[in-house]
């Protein structure tokens, strides 16, 4: 049998009429290849697509002429559809164990790297004290600016936001039971304790921690890092120990105004649900809260802010020279950071159970 | 002269290096630089050249042999001296590195402030001088780099590498992403330079423009090591499928007979 092929076989020109095509294509290759002669030298244009659906028909065909202007576009996507058969493996049914094994590497090569960070935080801060002259104060006024006064607005405005809601909430519960007063009791604690540092945290974890992500990031994408080490400067005492130690310390009073927002806007809610005038809730906070409820919480905040920072430090130092790796990056670091702020939450409140 | 000369810059003996999952990239590499030369490093791509200026620069810990700048190893336990070691040795990175935050003058005055014991007074004095070898103008100093030029990125970056008066200076594709104009005077610049300040050079480049200006000896890498390195006379004709396809295609004869015209 003699086929022949002529026209434009592009991928405009084969649109009209598609289905007739593939359908007489599909025909031949029911057929068996070598009885069948194929005359392709009539083929006035032949693109990707029509070469394609050529070398599908083709496959196992003895007798082909070509012309030569379209027997090297052939050739190549023949080639690619046998490479591309090839490469087409059936689905591993270990891959489950094999993602899996995978995952506890990566997970281990974080702890290893994380730890190893943390171990030249501690060397370099020894360093510093011996070397006072080298603290890089800059950096570190920079970072408490940057993380803790222009932070303020935003962590104070859901701060007042969330005392709000939480008040609203519990006072509508509380007055059922005439326990109108405990209100006071319930947010003052939830909030001085658990709400601010978390709150201030989890604002923290997305606005610092992805910016020192990003900006590290970047600078290791420019090669900025590595002209810092030739420069024979220390890579986490210009840059990452003034971050953590800055955000350590300006989130433990974030949290303090972040505490002091919720509690006006308890404060506010119980004066127009629960008729408790402001000056009588101020009274009474003290009485409802005890002292080392705040610096539980202050003490928190610190930690908090240490492991947003470091967490963001150390995926910002791992991104690698690619836009993918950057956004991958960022996006991983406040995930983890956040993470952690929990997790280190869960252990606090289980190591101070009786304390408070 | 500022080192003596007859000794060596670099110091690579036996070098095992590594990539991905243990991929051998340098196997058993030998390569010393003198102080008072020019060599240059050339080799295909994936041949692990800029591996190898990681190395050298500190960057990457090879997996066995000894590197050595001015007969100091990056993992010696001395402080003081690998600092040292580190200030007599500028970089300039392919794409220039320059801090993206800092201007100009804040780059290049950077490692000065690094070194300290030097006035705000004496930095600004010496930047303004460096700024003026690289041709730049001292209004030039308030830019940021994303205002830059690429050849301007590569002359900041170049003053940046020699703020502190290096005696060697790395330079890892130096006309890469410049027009053959900008290239020349970009090569021609370095050239001046070294002639008022004699540093030694280690560079890596693909253009043999610039190779055949400025090389006094060239080492090629490829199968893992370095298979020659000599003067350009004695490598260029040596019968090894790289050597030949690098300087004996037609760019490589051009730019050959414009090297000995220029010579």
């Amino acid at each position: 049998m003699r086929v022949r092929a002529y026209g434009e076989w592009t991928f405009n020109g084969l649109k009209a009429r598609r289905e007739e095509i593939l359908r007489r294509l599909a025909e031949l290759r029911e057929q068996p290849q070598d009885r069948i002669a194929w005359d392709l030298t009539r083929i006035a244009d032949l693109d990707d697509a029509g070469a394609l659906w050529l070398a599908r028909a083709l496959r196992g065909a003895q007798q082909v002429e070509v012309s030569p202007q379209h027997g090297e576009i052939l050739a190549h996507v023949g080639r690619g559809l046998r490479v591309s058969d090839v490469l087409a493996r059936p689905v591993d049914p270990l891959l489950a164990v094999v993602a899996t094994g995978e995952a506890a590497m990566r997970f281990g090569v974080h702890l290893r790297d994380a730890t190893a960070l943390l171990g030249q935080i501690v060397l370099d801060a020894a360093a510093l004290v011996r070397r006072p002259r080298d603290v890089p104060l800059r950096e570190f006024s920079a970072g408490m600016f940057r993380a803790g006064v222009t932070a303020l607005p935003v962590t104070m405005l859901v701060g007042f936001l969330v005392g709000i809601v939480l008040t609203y909430l519990s006072a509508l519960q509380l007055k059922r039971y005439g326990a109108d007063l405990l209100v006071i009791n319930i947010v003052g604690v939830g909030v001085v304790r658990e709400l601010g540092p978390m709150l201030a945290s989890i604002i923290a974890a997305g606005r610092s921690g992805s910016a020192i992500t990003a900006q590290l990031g970047v600078m290791r994408v420019t090669e900025e890092i590595e002209a810092l080490a030739v420069m024979g400067v220390s890579v986490t005492t210009r840059l990452v120990l003034p971050k953590v130690l800055a955000l350590a310390i300006a989130l433990p009073l974030v949290a303090f105004c972040t505490d002091l927002a919720a509690l006006a806007g308890a404060m506010l809610v119980s004066r127009f649900t629960l008729g408790i005038a402001p000056a009588a809730f101020l009274e009474a906070l003290p009485r409802a809260v005890e002292v080392v409820n705040f610096w539980i919480g202050i003490g928190k905040s610190a930690a908090f802010g240490f492991a947003v920072a470091f967490v963001a430090c150390h995926y910002g130092l791992r991104v690698l020279p690619n836009t993918e790796s950057l956004a991958a990056g960022v996006t991983r670091s406040v995930v983890a950071a956040i993470t952690c702020v929990i997790i280190l939450d869960a252990i606090f409140a289980i190591l101070l159970r009786n304390v408070g | 002269m500022s080192a003596e000369a007859g000794e060596h810059a670099i110091e690579i003996d036996g070098l095992w290096n590594t990539v991905g999952a243990g991929q051998v990239l340098h196997r058993n590499l030998d390569l010393h630089v003198r102080r008072d030369e020019v060599m240059t490093l050339v080799g295909g791509s994936g041949s692990g050249k800029t591996q190898l200026l990681r190395v050298i620069l500190g960057l990457k810990r090879p997996v066995a042999g000894s590197v050595r700048v001015f007969g100091v190893s990056w993992d010696d336990p001395g402080f003081k001296k690998v600092r040292d070691a580190r200030r007599r040795m500028g970089m300039l990175f392919q794409n220039g590195a320059l801090f993206s935050a800092l201007t100009v003058f804040d780059n290049v005055a950077f490692p000065l402030r690094e070194r300290g014991g030097l006035s705000e007074k004496k930095i600004r004095a010496i930047v303004h001088a460096k700024l003026s070898q690289v041709e730049l103008d001292p209004q030039h100093g308030n830019l940021l780099p994303a205002n830059l030029s690429g050849g301007m990125v590569k002359r900041v970056a170049l003053a940046r590498a020699l703020a502190l008066a290096p005696d060697l200076l790395v330079l890892d594709e130096p006309t890469a992403g410049l027009d053959p104009d900008r290239s020349e005077r970009f090569v021609q610049l370095i050239k001046r330079l070294r002639a008022d300040h004699r540093f030694a050079v280690l560079m890596v480049t693909h253009d043999l423009d610039t190779l055949y200006e400025l090389a006094d000896r060239v080492a090629v890498l490829g199968d893992q090591h370095i298979i020659a390195c000599g003067t350009l006379e004695e490598v260029q004709h040596l019968p090894h499928p790289f050597v030949r396809n690098f300087f004996g295609g037609d760019r490589g004869r051009r730019a050959l007979a414009q090297g000995e015209a220029a010579a």
